[in-house]
C-alpha cells in the first residue's frame, strides 16, 4: 500500500523515523534539522544520509552498519499504517517546529525531534517543578515527595515527574491530591505501554487531569537507554528540580546533571547521613544545591509567594499518650521491632499493641517487618 | 529336609518378620532363592557359600531351595544372610533343629564368616516376637535397646555353629562402648541482643510453630536456628524409640547412650534432592532428612535456594507429620513430625529488608520471593525479620538468658498443651482452638482490624490464634489478650510484601 506523500502530514514521517531501531533523540534531531521529515525518511530508506557530515557525526563508530540497519527496518514499515495507528489511539503528535510543539521544549538545546502527548498538552504553561528521586525509597522520602508535590500543586505550580516507582509515583500522587495544578509526566516508553504496570491507575489519572509526554512512538518498549533521555526532558520542562531521596548514582543524579546543563536551580532534601537513600541528595547539598525543607523554599525561588501554601489539616486521631512515646522512639528512619524494643525498654507485647494501634490510625506503616513513621494523613 | 528359621526385613523404618525356609534335597546341585528378594538379597547365595566354606564346612552338593515367606513382601538388603546360612545348616543336619527354636537371626555375612551389622537392627528386632535373637557384636547394643529379647552374640559363623551345636558356650557380649560425651548443645546465652528473634525461637519451641528468619548475611540466622533443639524438652520413651528406629534404619551409628533422647537437628544443604529430603529411593525405602528430623528440628538454610519441587514436597508432611512414599509395588509410611526452621535473605543482594536499604529492583526482589511458594510460606507461622545486632549489643557484657531458663518455660507451655489434649499448640484446630484460646474483646478487635486491613486470610486467623495462645501461655495468661494477638501478628509479618502504597 503506498500513498502519495500529500496524504500524510509531516508528523507521520517523523513518527516512522522515531520508531526505527537505535533511533535516539540526537540522531532523530540531526536528521530532522537537516531535512524535512519526509525527505529524511527517503534518505534513511536509500541510505542517502551518509553523505551528510552533521548527521553522520551522530551515528557512532559504524555509520554504514547503522544505515543498513535503518534501511532494512524502513522497508518493513508502512508509514501510513503507523500514522493511522497513532491517529486511532488518539495520541497527540508534535514534530519540532509545529505549532502544537510545547514552547519550553522547543527552545531547549536538545529538543525531541517528535513528541507524543496524551492528555491535555495545553497544561504545559505556568511555573513547573520537577520532583525526582530513587525508586526504592523510604517512607521519609515518599512522604516528603508527596507533601512537597501537594503543597506546590496547591500553590499553582505544575509538578513534573517520571511516573516511576518510589519518589516519582509519590510526587504524582501528591500533585493529584491537591487537585489544583495539573500534573505532568514524562515517560520512557510508548504511551500505550504502561511501565511500570503497578502505576497504571496513577498513569491514567495523570493522563485524565494533566498530560503524559514521551519521545517514543506507540509500541516502544521501556528500553534502558530511553530513561536518561526521559530525564533530560524532565529537567528541561521544569523551572526548578527537586531531588527528594537519591543514591550516589542513578537516574535522579542524571536528571540533576541535565538540569545543571540548562541552568535550572537544583534543590535537594537533606536526609540522615547514614541512610543509603540520602547519599546522593546529601552530596548535592555539599556541592552547593539549595536545601528544600518545605514547599515555601521552592516557591520563593520561583518568585511566588510562599503564602500560597496551605497546609492540610491532619485528620488522624491523636495517638494515646503511651503510644506517643513509641511514636517518638520510632524516629524518621525505618526501624525493626528489635531495635524499637531496645530503644523504648518496653516488653514486646505492649510494643506490638502500640504499633498495631499506630498503624491503624495511620501514624506508622509496616513493610516487611520494618516500621516507618508517616508524616501526613492520607488524602 | 526342610528347616525353618526366623528373621526380619526392613521397609522404610518398619521391620517385617520373615520366615526363611530351606529345602535341601537330592538332585542336580543348585541354589534357588525365591520370595521376592532384591539384588543384594539375592547375592546372599555367594556370601553364604563363601562364609560356610571359610568356617570349615562343606557346601552341600544338593538341590537347595530357599523361600522367604511371606513371599509377596519384598526382601531388601543383606539382613537375611545369617538366617539363610543357619537354615541351610539345619536342613543339612549340621545343627539340630531344636537349637533354632525361638531364636531369630539378624546379620549380614562376610566371605570369611564374620557376622556384620545391618541398618535398622532396632526395627528388625522389634518385628521378631521370639525369645532370643542372634546378632553380630556391633549390633548388640542396638538390639538390646528394646529389652524384649535375650540377645545372643556371635562374632563369626563358626562361633555361632559351635554355640548352636552346644560344643561351646555363647560368647560374652561386647562391653559397653566408651565414647567421648557428645558436645553440649549450643546455648542461647551466646546470642547477643536479638530480643525478637530469641522470642520467636521461644514461641516456636513452646508451641511447635514453624519458623522463618529473614535477614541479611551475618545477622545470626543460623546461629539462632542451631539453638532451637536446646530449647526443646527431652523425647519421651515412645518418641525416642521411634526416632531411634528411624536413625537406625537410615544406617546412622547410634550414640553410645542408646536411644535418641535429645531432639535431633538436621540441616540438609540446599542442593538436596527431593528423595534425599523426603525419603524413598530404589529398593529399600530410606528415610529422608525430614524423617531423620522426626521429633526434632529441620533447618533449611537459604530456603530460596532449594528447588521449588523439593520445597513443595514438604507441604504434605508438614501438614500430616508422616511421609507416604508410594511405589508401584509397595507403600511405606515414614514418620516426619518435625519443627521446620527456615532462613533466607530478604533479596538477591542480601542487604535489603529495611526499606530503601538496597537497590535490588522490585522485579528482582519479587522473583527472589517467588522461589518460596505461597502455600509453604503460609505454613510458617512465625516469620521474623532479623537485622544485624548493634555494636553495643555485640560487645556489651549484658548476660543473656540461658537455654535452660527458656527450656523450662517451654516445658511448662508444652505441659499445658498436653492438658488440652494436643501435642503442641500448633496442632489446635477448630473447636479445640475456640475452647483453648478464648479471645478477650480487645483481642477480637485487634484481629478484626487486621482482617479488615487485608493482612490476614481466614487460615491466617486461626494460625495467629494458635501463636497468640502460645504467647499467652508463655506469660501464664489464661485468656488470650490484645497484646498477645498483636505480638502474634507481628511475628507473622508479610516479609515479601510485593505491593506497597504509592505514596
Amino acid at each position: 500500500m503506498s500513498r502519495t506523500s500529500g496524504d500524510l502530514p509531516p508528523e507521520a514521517w517523523a513518527v516512522a523515523l522515531a520508531g526505527l531501531p537505535l533511533m535516539g533523540p540526537a540522531r532523530l534531531l540531526a536528521l530532522l534539522r537537516r531535512w524535512a521529515p519526509e525527505e529524511s525518511w527517503q534518505r534513511v530508506c536509500c541510505e542517502g544520509w551518509l553523505r551528510d557530515r552533521t548527521v553522520v557525526a551522530t551515528a557512532g563508530k559504524e555509520p554504514a552498519a547503522l544505515a543498513q540497519l535503518w534501511s532494512a527496518a524502513a522497508t518493513q514499515v508502512d508509514v501510513a499504517a503507523v500514522w493511522q495507528r497513532h491517529v486511532d489511539f488518539g495520541v497527540g503528535v508534535a514534530a519540532l517546529g509545529s505549532p502544537a510543539y510545547p514552547a519550553p521544549l522547543a527552545n531547549d538545546i536538545e529538543p525531541p525531534g517528535v513528541l507524543f502527548m496524551s492528555g491535555q498538552p495545553g497544561v504545559i504553561s505556568g511555573p513547573r517543578v520537577a520532583i525526582v528521586g530513587t525508586r526504592s525509597a523510604t517512607r521519609y522520602g515518599l512522604d516528603l515527595a508527596y507533601e512537597l508535590a501537594r503543597e506546590l500543586a496547591a500553590a499553582g505550580v505544575a509538578v513534573v515527574s517520571g511516573l516511576a516507582l518510589g519518589i516519582d509515583g509519590a510526587a504524582h500522587a501528591g500533585a493529584l491530591a491537591a487537585d489544583t495544578a495539573p500534573p505532568i509526566a514524562v515517560v520512557g516508553s510508548g504511551l500505550d505501554t504502561v511501565y511500570p504496570r503497578r502505576n497504571l491507575s496513577l498513569w491514567r489519572e495523570v493522563e485524565r487531569r494533566g498530560v503524559v509526554l514521551g519521545e517514543a512512538p506507540l509500541g516502544a518498549p521501556p528500553e534502558r537507554w530511553r530513561f536518561p533521555a526521559r530525564n533530560r526532558l524532565i529537567a528541561t520542562l521544569a523551572d526548578v528540580v527537586i531531588v527528594v531521596e537519591s543514591r550516589d548514582t542513578g537516574g535522579s543524579m542524571h536528571t540533576v546533571a541535565e538540569a545543571e546543563r540548562r541552568g535550572r536551580p537544583v534543590f535537594a532534601a537533606p536526609g540522615p547521613i547514614r541512610s543509603a537513600t540520602s547519599v546522593g541528595t546529601n552530596r548535592l547539598l555539599r556541592d552547593g544545591a539549595h536545601v528544600v525543607c518545605d514547599a515555601g523554599d521552592v516557591l520563593v525561588a520561583l518568585g511566588l509567594s510562599s503564602a500560597l501554601c496551605r497546609s492540610l489539616r491532619d485528620r488522624r486521631p491523636a495517638p494515646a499518650p503511651e503510644d506517643a512515646g513509641v511514636l517518638d522512639a520510632i524516629g524518621w528512619a525505618p526501624i525493626s521491632l528489635d531495635r524499637l524494643a531496645a530503644r523504648t525498654q518496653q516488653p514486646l507485647g505492649q510494643l506490638a499493641l502500640a504499633l498495631n494501634r499506630l498503624c491503624a490510625q495511620g501514624w506508622v506503616v509496616e513493610r516487611s517487618g520494618w516500621f516507618e513513621r508517616v508524616a501526613r494523613s492520607e488524602p | 529336609m526342610i528347616a525353618t528359621v526366623r528373621s526380619a526385613t526392613l521397609l522404610g523404618v518398619d521391620g517385617h518378620p520373615v520366615t526363611v525356609e530351606v529345602h535341601v534335597a537330592v538332585g542336580i546341585p543348585s541354589f534357588t532363592l525365591v520370595g521376592l528378594p532384591d539384588t543384594s538379597c539375592r547375592e546372599a547365595n555367594s556370601r553364604v557359600r563363601a562364609a560356610l566354606v571359610s568356617s570349615g564346612l562343606k557346601w552341600p552338593n544338593k538341590r537347595i531351595t530357599v523361600n522367604l515367606a511371606p513371599s509377596a513382601l519384598r526382601k531388601v538388603g543383606a539382613c537375611l544372610d545369617l538366617a539363610i546360612a543357619v537354615g541351610l545348616l539345619v536342613a543339612n543336619g549340621d545343627i539340630p533343629a531344636a537349637a533354632t527354636d525361638g531364636v531369630g537371626f539378624i546379620g549380614e555375612l562376610g566371605l570369611d564368616g564374620t557376622i556384620r551389622p545391618v541398618p535398622g537392627v532396632l526395627s528388625l528386632a522389634g518385628a521378631l516376637d521370639c525369645q532370643s535373637i542372634v546378632v553380630g557384636p556391633r549390633a548388640y547394643h542396638e538390639a538390646t535397646l528394646l529389652g524384649r529379647h535375650r540377645v545372643l552374640v556371635a562374632h563369626t559363623l563358626a562361633e555361632l555353629i559351635d554355640a548352636l551345636q552346644g560344643v561351646r558356650p555363647w560368647p560374652d557380649p561386647p562391653p559397653p562402648r566408651r565414647e567421648p560425651r557428645p558436645p553440649p548443645e549450643p546455648d542461647l546465652s551466646d546470642v547477643r541482643g536479638q530480643p525478637l528473634a530469641r522470642f520467636a525461637l521461644e514461641v516456636a519451641a513452646a508451641g511447635g510453630h514453624h519458623l522463618l528468619f529473614v535477614g541479611p548475611p551475618g545477622a545470626g540466622k543460623t546461629m539462632l536456628a542451631r539453638r532451637l533443639p536446646g530449647l526443646l524438652p527431652e523425647l519421651d520413651d515412645d518418641t525416642a524409640l521411634q526416632a531411634t528406629r528411624i536413625h537406625s534404619a537410615a544406617g546412622v551409628t547410634l550414640d553410645c547412650a542408646g536411644l535418641v533422647r535429645r531432639p535431633p537437628f538436621r540441616a540438609p544443604h540446599h542442593g538436596a534432592s527431593s528423595v534425599s529430603l523426603v525419603g524413598g529411593g530404589q529398593g529399600m525405602i530410606r528415610p529422608g532428612e525430614i524423617s531423620m528430623a522426626h521429633a526434632g528440628v529441620l533447618f533449611l538454610d537459604e530456603l530460596g535456594e532449594f528447588g521449588p519441587a523439593v520445597l513443595d514436597a514438604l507441604r504434605q508432611p508438614l501438614e500430616e507429620g508422616v511421609v507416604r512414599v508410594a511405589r508401584a509395588a509397595l507403600r511405606v509410611e515414614l514418620p516426619a513430625r518435625f519443627l521446620l526452621v527456615a532462613a533466607m535473605n530478604p533479596c538477591p543482594c542480601g542487604e535489603g529488608g529495611a526499606p530503601g536499604a538496597c537497590r535490588c529492583g522490585s522485579s528482582a526482589r519479587a522473583r527472589y520471593a517467588r522461589r518460596v511458594s505461597g502455600p509453604l510460606l503460609d505454613r510458617l507461622d512465625v516469620r521474623v525479620a532479623i537485622c544485624r545486632p548493634d555494636v553495643a549489643q555485640l560487645l556489651g557484657g549484658a548476660l543473656e538468658e540461658t537455654s535452660a531458663t527458656v527450656a523450662a518455660r517451654v516445658a511448662a507451655v508444652r505441659a499445658l498443651s498436653f492438658e488440652r489434649g494436643v501435642r503442641v499448640n500448633a496442632d489446635l484446630q477448630g473447636t479445640a482452638l475456640d475452647e483453648a484460646a478464648p479471645l478477650t474483646d480487645s483481642a477480637t478487635n485487634v484481629l478484626e482490624s487486621a482482617l479488615r486491613a487485608g493482612r490476614l486470610s481466614g487460615r491466617g486467623v486461626s494460625r495467629v490464634r494458635t501463636v497468640a495462645r502460645t504467647i499467652a501461655d508463655l506469660q501464664r495468661a489464661a485468656r488470650v489478650d490484645a497484646e498477645h494477638v498483636a505480638l502474634a501478628l507481628n511475628l507473622r509479618t508479610e516479609l515479601f510484601a510485593s505491593h506497597e502504597r504509592v505514596a
